[in-house]
């Protein structure tokens, strides 16, 4: 059961008046009143969920699903009064349909559905001018709407997300999540779809041909998260002919909330990995709120080792509206190229979330996550908990992208062409991604999914996408003149750090 | 005449049972022979009984089986420390390559030769799958979900 959904076995519609739209909303534990939102804004008014809590949220929901109710976690059990106001699609189990009225049903979900895109937009239009009357009461709208199309799948579900989005807009400030519900979330994301997968092996392969011939290597993580992508390398560098390297990995991460270290804690699994496959590993963590506050001398870069810099869905972050200038994302990419590395490798979302105008935003916003959530629903179903949880992680995206403005605003997605420009700018050469990280990249989703997905090849960066959207892309880069010698080890230039306030220092070797 | 005949095959037959061949008593035939089955014919004969239930598991008979479904070189003497610390090549059939060749056999044409192709397996793909699955159950995790979406059975989507 959707948030605005509901198990009525009419069909047919009526046309609902304000006052009965009120009785409907009311039954459903909404106290709004059409003709009045803005009484909304009041501060005692409790918002439907807590945005922080998002686990236990997800839970109720699910136990919801479990326990086959129909009562949504936040509303009441549905009048039967309601029910028979309310059309919605046919509940299976009661009677067989006939075929014209199944059609009948699918042209009317499928008006609904145009009917509710329509809507989305003019009410963003509306956001954009700042009439927010005329937005308040196209939400309302919208709700009403909501309950009519089936909001388990396709356009409905993803409508609801962004409706959802520009309520919070008008009425209620967006939370960030703690860092803790941010890990599971993007935990289960990367089970629940390839994206991730696709991402951590492509940049794997471009740092593993970058490694040749150097016996001690640097990898540098942007976001060490669990760490998921370390465990395939650590693999590869085992096998690789010849033996493998010194192996340091310096992962970059929020600092932990409730005091545990958490990027230590995955520095030692990790060396717990590379110990039984013999390979001989060091690990550090650098707590860093934000890249920028990162400094060079942090990642203490020796001279004489091969150094792969590794940022998955990272540098949007660094970026501001465009047009003003400096962005962050400028002095890191001159750090980036200071410290000479051999490769950086870079995997972004392939979009444009962030144009200047709101609309054109929301606009292509819609088009982006329509096509992820369809693609989450084609590949094979999985456990109901990490698809559920898959879709907060998205919603707390799109919630970002529609509801947040200027520094709080993270998500903001550049298409490849963009970075490209942006990246040669700061003095980094493209590194051909080779047809072994191609095949490895369509051999992976054809485990993944029968089809749907596709795996692009675009100038020497792979792009994996949705029947033909791309929606995610991973590229390679090296610094010119950077090629330090592999047999250099003489010259031994390690940059003694002492602790600073600001930074958390962990230094754990195997 | 005849009856006394028959007696003495009874009794020959008699001493061939008794006396004759039995492959539980070769058990490093039997585990040639197992080496040569499927992953699937090999699961079967685990249930045969204690002895061979004993016999495929050992990981030189899924080795075998990896070696000959993967392009690679599952066999050499460092892939096989690493596959070792990892799990071990039954655990590596069971998680990664079983699932993903059964995806790969029915998701495909048989006759196409492209799929066929991908039947063997990249070696290096399996692996790093199997090391984040090493790597995610080191956390103590009952159930590593990083290889579940090999394990689902494949859904036609129209």
């Amino acid at each position: 059961m959707g948030p605005y959904g509901s198990d009525s076995t009419t069909v047919g519609s009526t046309a609902c008046s304000g006052p009965e739209i009120d009785a409907i909303l009311a039954g459903t534990g909404y106290g709004l009143r059409t003709s009045s939102p803005c009484h909304v804004a009041n501060p005692d008014y409790t918002i439907p969920f807590n945005p922080s809590d998002v686990t236990t949220w997800v839970d109720s929901m699910l136990t919801d699903f479990n326990s086959a109710s129909t009562a949504n976690l936040h509303l009441q059990p549905i009048p039967a009064t309601w029910t028979d106001q309310i059309c919605s699609p046919l509940n299976p189990t009661d009677r067989t349909p006939s075929h014209a009225l199944i059609a009948q049903q699918r042209k009317e979900e499928e008006d609904s559905g145009i009917r509710l895109v329509h809507l989305l937009m003019t009410c963003a239009d509306a956001v954009q001018r700042g009439s927010t009357g005329l937005a308040a009461g196209m939400v309302d709208e919208m709700r009403v709407l909501l309950s009519r199309v089936n909001t388990l799948s396709g356009i409905g579900k993803v409508a609801g997300y962004f409706a959802d989005a520009l309520f919070r807009r008008l009425y209620t400030t967006e939370t960030p999540l703690s860092v803790t519900d941010h890990e599971v979330l993007y935990h289960h994301f990367y089970e629940a779809c390839p994206y991730l997968k696709f991402a951590h092996f492509t940049a794997n392969q471009a740092i593993l041909e970058a490694f040749e011939g150097y016996d001690r290597v640097h990898v540098i993580d942007f976001s060490l998260m669990q760490g998921l992508q370390w465990p395939a390398l650590i693999q590869a560098l085992a096998l690789r002919p010849g033996g493998p390297p010194f192996l340091r990995i310096t992962g970059i991460g929020p600092p932990s909330p409730d005091g545990r270290d958490a990027l230590r804690e995955v520095g030692f699994k990790l060396a717990e990995l590379a110990r039984s496959v013999q390979v001989r590993f060091a690990f550090r963590g650098v707590a860093a709120n934000r890249l920028d506050d990162v400094k060079p001398w942090m990642l203490q870069a020796t001279h004489g080792e091969a150094i792969a810099v590794n940022s998955v869905l990272q540098l949007h972050r660094l970026l501001t509206d465009p047009g003003t200038t400096p962005a962050p994302v400028d002095s890191v990419l001159e750090w980036i190229v200071g410290i000479r590395p051999k490769i950086v490798t870079v995997v972004e979302q392939e979009a444009d979330h962030n144009k200047p105008t709101f609309i054109d935003r929301f606009t292509e916003a819609l088009f982006y996550y329509s096509t992820l959530f369809d693609s989450l629903e084609g590949s094979r179903p999985h456990h109901q908990r990490q698809m559920a949880l898959a879709e907060v992680y998205l919603q707390k995206e799109i919630c970002n992208i529609v509801c947040c403005e200027g520094e709080n605003r993270v998500e903001r997605h550049e298409p490849l062409t963009q970075w490209r420009t942006r990246l040669t700018n700061a003095g980094l050469h493209p590194v051909h991604l080779g047809s072994g990280a191609f095949r490895q990249a369509s051999m992976l989703l054809t485990l993944f999914s029968d089809e749907g997905y596709c795996v692009e090849e675009v100038d020497g960066c792979l792009t994996l996408g949705w029947h033909n959207r791309a929606l995610i892309s991973a590229s390679a880069w090296r610094v010119p003149d950077a090629d330090v010698s592999p047999d250099d080890s003489s010259v031994n230039n390690c940059i003694n750090s002492n602790n600073v306030s600001g930074s958390d220092d962990n230094r754990m070797s195997m | 005449m005849g009856a006394e005949q028959e007696q003495h095959e009874q009794e020959q037959d008699d001493d061939t049972m008794n006396r004759g061949y039995n492959l539980n008593d070769n058990v490093d035939i039997l585990a040639e022979i197992l080496t040569r089955l499927d992953g699937r014919s090999l699961g079967v004969a685990a249930c045969v009984c204690r002895l061979w239930s004993t016999v495929c598991n050992r990981d030189t008979v899924w080795e075998a089986l990896c070696d000959r479904h993967v392009v690679g070189g599952a066999g050499d003497p460092g892939t096989r420390s690493v596959v070792a610390a990892l799990g071990g090549y039954r655990r590596l059939y069971r998680l990664c390559l079983g699932p993903a060749l059964d995806r790969l056999t029915c998701s495909g044409d048989p006759a196409d030769p492209d799929k066929q192709g991908w039947a063997h397996l990249s070696l290096s793909l399996s692996l790093s799958l199997f090391s984040i699955d090493c790597y995610e159950r080191l956390e103590g995790r009952q159930r590593p979900a990083s290889l579940l979406f090999l394990c689902s059975k494949p859904v036609n989507v129209v």
